[in-house]
């Protein structure tokens, strides 16, 4: 007889600790580029504060990781991203 | 030398105007074939906001150049544009040589409801999984 398992209903039981394995999105879609210009994209990788989220949430690959930080700090230089975000 | 592909995005003052920032335009452009270089495409953004004040500002003009110089005429732009009033602030990049060119932008905000539609969701599910 299998392992019990916590009877938590819908669909498959969550793996515990690691969660799911995250893939960086930059390498599973190449169409998906890094630009600077493109606030779309990198905004989707800052918090709501205006900061970096790391790749450790994210799940970047590292090389990815370092052209997107350079691209927003770019992209904040020219007053495109925030460096902080106002007090909600 | 060698010349390199770059690309400068420049912040104009919004106290220029359009045809004011026009003409800062042009006259970046002139002093970029000055130096020798050939531009090859302006974009001209227009009044965009700015996510924080630059020298009270909260706007700007934004136009993009895609132009190929050499390292040193590239110094000398940059030094050149540094001292223009009329510029805030500049960016200079280096592109590679076969990249596409820069797409045109869809012009001013208005877009940027929709963001966080592809990602947002997917990057909540995943620091759930990181407390546990």
């Amino acid at each position: 007889m299998p392992r019990e398992r916590p009877q938590g209903g819908r669909g498959a039981p969550r793996r515990r600790g690691m969660g799911r394995r995250k893939v960086c999105r930059f390498c599973a879609d190449k169409t998906m580029l890094i630009d600077y210009k493109d606030t779309r994209v990198l905004g989707n990788f800052l918090s709501e504060r205006g900061k970096i989220i790391p790749a450790r949430i994210t799940g970047n690959c590292a090389r990815h990781q370092r052209r997107l930080t350079t691209a927003i700090k770019q992209a904040r230089t020219m007053a495109m991203l925030p460096y902080a975000a106002a007090y909600p | 030398m060698a010349d390199r592909r770059y690309e400068t995005l420049v912040l104009i003052h919004p106290d220029q105007g359009e045809p004011g920032s026009k003409e800062v335009a042009a006259r970046i452009r002139t002093l970029m074939e000055e130096q020798g270089s050939t531009v090859s495409q302006v974009q001209e953004w227009g009044l965009r906001e700015l996510q924080f004040t630059i020298a009270r500002q909260r706007r700007g003009f934004y136009v993009l150049f895609e132009y190929r110089a050499t390292p040193k005429a590239l110094l000398e732009i940059e030094r050149n544009l540094k001292l223009m009033d009329t510029v805030l602030r500049f960016v200079s990049v280096r592109q590679s040589e076969h990249a596409p060119p820069a797409a045109p932008r869809a012009p001013r905000r208005g877009e940027h409801e929709e963001e966080g539609l592809e990602a947002g969701p997917e990057l909540e599910s995943v620091s759930e999984g990181e407390g546990s």
